[in-house]
């Protein structure tokens, strides 16, 4: 008889674990449990963990607070609705698998997400599949509601040309016309910086740029290229984490004295994350906390701080967006079916409760990009509240900064 | 381009200064007990968080002066419970339990402190640019490669003359002899654990504050570690401090030609080290066998 040692583990135990780990991969997700007996079910990917957790994050405390105000008013077609979070991990791979598994096993009537573009992109080509309507909350790059785009797919937070296009003009006005890219090499990264050229082209300047790698942890050998290359504008297209190392490295070395810095998105969360020092440069806000007469956003504002403890971010408003519009559409037309949402959505302004900046935004029907106002400012230290960190110098509306529907590469083929 | 190649080597010198710190840490856990400790990475993170949570009451400098004890105190916990039972078993045991736990400590400081990074602060005199020429050469990464250096050297020093040091190099050739002479190898193997924690909690407070606080941060600095382990050779620290260099220096110079590539090209590099020297730079044959 074989002497069996205290700590030992066979082969078969080995496999059986690997099993059960596998296994665990489609368990069921976390879900957020309503009232009443059957739900309606909304999945919700986005990257809980890596380098976009913090954003990630934001749109699930925003969407959860969408939830609740839904089911405390009635619901959707009187049943409430559930909220199935999937974490993508910040990857492609993951996002689809999870993506799948919401809309095969789960049953699920709607997707929203994800942060990460790469991922958003891969989620549509899904859902496009099985016809399930799909609201990207907070994937940026361009093709999502572009060449990409699908009658599926509608998106709440801004294209990147959006972006690019109300900012560009400022940064080549204030500080000139060459400019180097700092860039996160995935497909956000590439549409900003084409879009960003693209107008500088325009306007006679010049531009060079590295590609970085997501998750880089050091940003020196990127920022002695940029010096060398002495530009105007340090266009700074990193995110999360990412976007905080380089921009702190930026500081320590001093650069902030001999360029000016911005770019698209430097958000609150990451404004948050980086020292005073490095809380600088002119960017766009996708949503902004402070909007002084704009009905609702104050009681946005207060709901999140409550949850949080902190101001309302962007990103709390991307989530808080999706699940409502979800709700709205699917109350006004009666109905789950996807294709007759779609087209319902198409040309769909958002209520002021929802909508929560000037104007009364809607999903452009050519496209299903929701024209909201892009909040041009500056980043800068505290002053009074602790997350008045950023001051709005130039809003622009939706529909200005996206351009004409044709220029988007948009044609979308409904079903038949 | 002269001036930007040489530029870049130095920053890239100074970068593989920062993997030498980290890779040395991990080199003596995996040379004395065979761990390939996948939660170095993690405990960096640790390392700066409790930094991070001390800086308000004993300022940058105290935190920096007790947080790598301190996370060296958790790591010879983690140690005791977690490691040890696995001793003498395939390493891939450990890996995968290393693997697990960096997930969990990922998802701990995340629990703990939320997801969003952390803004740490250094001491304003350290965050000054040399000159407007040497711009990349800040107070704050001399002072950094300063610490690097005294800790390299505080190490080889107490690996080349102290009895723990002999203990821990002779054991690195043969434990069974080690303990067959009556030493006590499992005190030995915890004190070589948190030795090699306590440079990973320095790694961390000292990341921390040049590139912030994050759950994730770790994870970015864990790979060109192991990288430089290998390309030094398994078995070596002198290797391991070359090869924490080289990949800085490898990494710096591609940012030149092909910015795209300066992380790939680790890779590439530890390919064709394993491809023309399998043992490493000065790693010793069959030390993994």
């Amino acid at each position: 008889m074989a002497i069996q040692r205290p700590w030992s583990v066979d082969r078969r135990t080995i496999l059986q674990s690997g099993a059960a780990i596998a296994a665990a991969q489609f368990t069921s997700p976390y879900i957020i449990k309503a009232r009443g007996e059957t739900p309606i079910r909304i999945g919700l990917v986005d990257p809980l963990t890596g380098v976009y957790a913090a954003i990630a994050q934001s749109e699930v405390v925003g969407a959860k607070y969408a939830l609740e105000q839904i089911n405390n008013k009635g619901g959707v077609l009187g049943r409430p609705i559930e909220l199935l979070i999937e974490d993508s991990a910040n990857d492609v791979g993951t996002g689809v698998q999870k993506t799948r598994k919401l809309i095969e096993r789960d049953q699920v009537s709607f997707i929203v997400g994800d942060v990460n573009s790469g991922i958003a992109i891969a989620m549509a080509q899904v859902t496009s599949e099985k016809k399930v309507l799909h609201i990207v909350s907070g994937g940026h790059t361009d093709p999502i509601t572009g060449t990409g785009c699908s009658w599926n797919v509608f998106r709440i937070c801004n294209s990147t040309t959006m972006d690019s296009a109300a900012i560009a003009s400022t940064l080549i006005e204030k500080f000139g016309k060459k400019w180097y890219f700092l860039t996160p090499d995935y497909a956000y990264g590439h549409s900003v910086q084409a879009g960003f050229e693209k107008i500088l082209k325009a306007s006679g300047g010049s531009s060079s740029g590295s590609l970085v790698p997501l998750g880089t942890p050091d940003y020196s050998s990127y920022l002695i290229q940029a010096k060398a290359y002495n530009p105007q504008v340090l266009i700074n297209v990193m995110g999360g984490g990412d976007q905080v190392a380089s921009l702190k490295q930026f500081v320590q070395f001093g650069l902030d004295k001999q360029m000016a810095v911005g770019g698209a998105l430097f958000e609150l969360e990451s404004i948050r994350s980086v020292p005073d020092n490095a809380r600088i440069g002119w960017w766009t806000m996708e949503w902004w906390w402070d909007q002084p007469g704009v009905p609702h956003v104050t009681e946005f504002n207060a709901a999140m701080k409550k949850i949080t403890g902190s101001s309302a971010t962007a990103r709390n408003w991307f989530g808080f967006a999706s699940v409502q519009t979800l709700a709205l559409i699917a109350n006004q037309e009666k109905t789950l079916d996807a294709p007759k949402l779609a087209h319902a959505l198409a040309g769909f302004k958002l209520p002021p409760e929802v909508a929560l900046q000037p104007g009364a935004p809607e999903f452009r029907a050519g496209d299903h990009e929701l024209m909201s106002t892009v909040f041009v400012g500056e980043a800068h230290p505290p002053q009074g509240d602790p997350d008045n960190m950023f001051t709005v110098r130039n809003p622009v509306p939706g529909e200005k900064a996206a351009g004409p529907v044709e220029a988007t590469g948009c044609k979308i083929q409904w079903p038949a | 381009m002269t001036l930007l190649l040489l530029f870049n080597i130095t920053n890239g010198l100074i970068v593989g200064a920062f993997y030498v710190l980290m890779a040395l840490g991990l080199s003596l856990i995996l040379n004395l007990s065979n761990v390939i400790n996948f939660a170095h990475g993690g405990f960096l993170v640790i390392g700066g968080y409790i930094a991070y949570a001390l800086t308000p009451y004993v300022g940058f400098w105290g935190a920096l002066l007790l947080a790598p004890p301190l996370t060296a105190i958790i790591g010879l916990a983690v140690e005791r419970v977690l490691i040890r039972p696995l001793y003498g078993r395939d390493p891939l045991y450990s890996l995968l339990l290393t693997f697990g736990l960096a997930f969990m400590i990922e998802d701990g400081t995340r629990f703990i402190f939320g997801p969003q990074g952390k803004p740490v602060a250094i001491p304003p005199f350290l965050a000054q640019p040399l000159s407007n020429d040497l711009f990349f050469i800040t107070g704050y990464r001399l002072f950094m490669v300063a610490v690097v250096f005294i800790a390299v050297a505080l190490l080889f020093i107490l690996l080349r003359y102290s009895r723990l040091g002999v203990r821990i190099r002779a054991g690195t050739l043969d434990l069974e002899t080690v303990a067959a002479l009556g030493i006590n190898v499992r005190m030995l193997r915890s004190l070589n654990f948190a030795v090699g924690i306590f440079l990973a909690g320095l790694s961390g407070v000292l990341a921390a504050g040049q590139l912030g606080l994050e759950p994730t941060m770790g994870t970015g600095l864990l790979m060109p570690s192991f990288i430089a382990i290998i390309v030094g050779g398994i078995g070596s620290l002198a290797g391991t401090l070359m090869g924490g260099l080289l990949i800085g220096v490898a990494s710096g110079v591609t940012a030149v030609f092909f910015p795209a590539a300066s992380e790939a090209v680790i890779y590439v590099l530890m390919a064709v080290i394993l491809l023309t020297r399998p043992r490493g730079l000065f790693g010793e044959e069959g030390m993994m066998s």
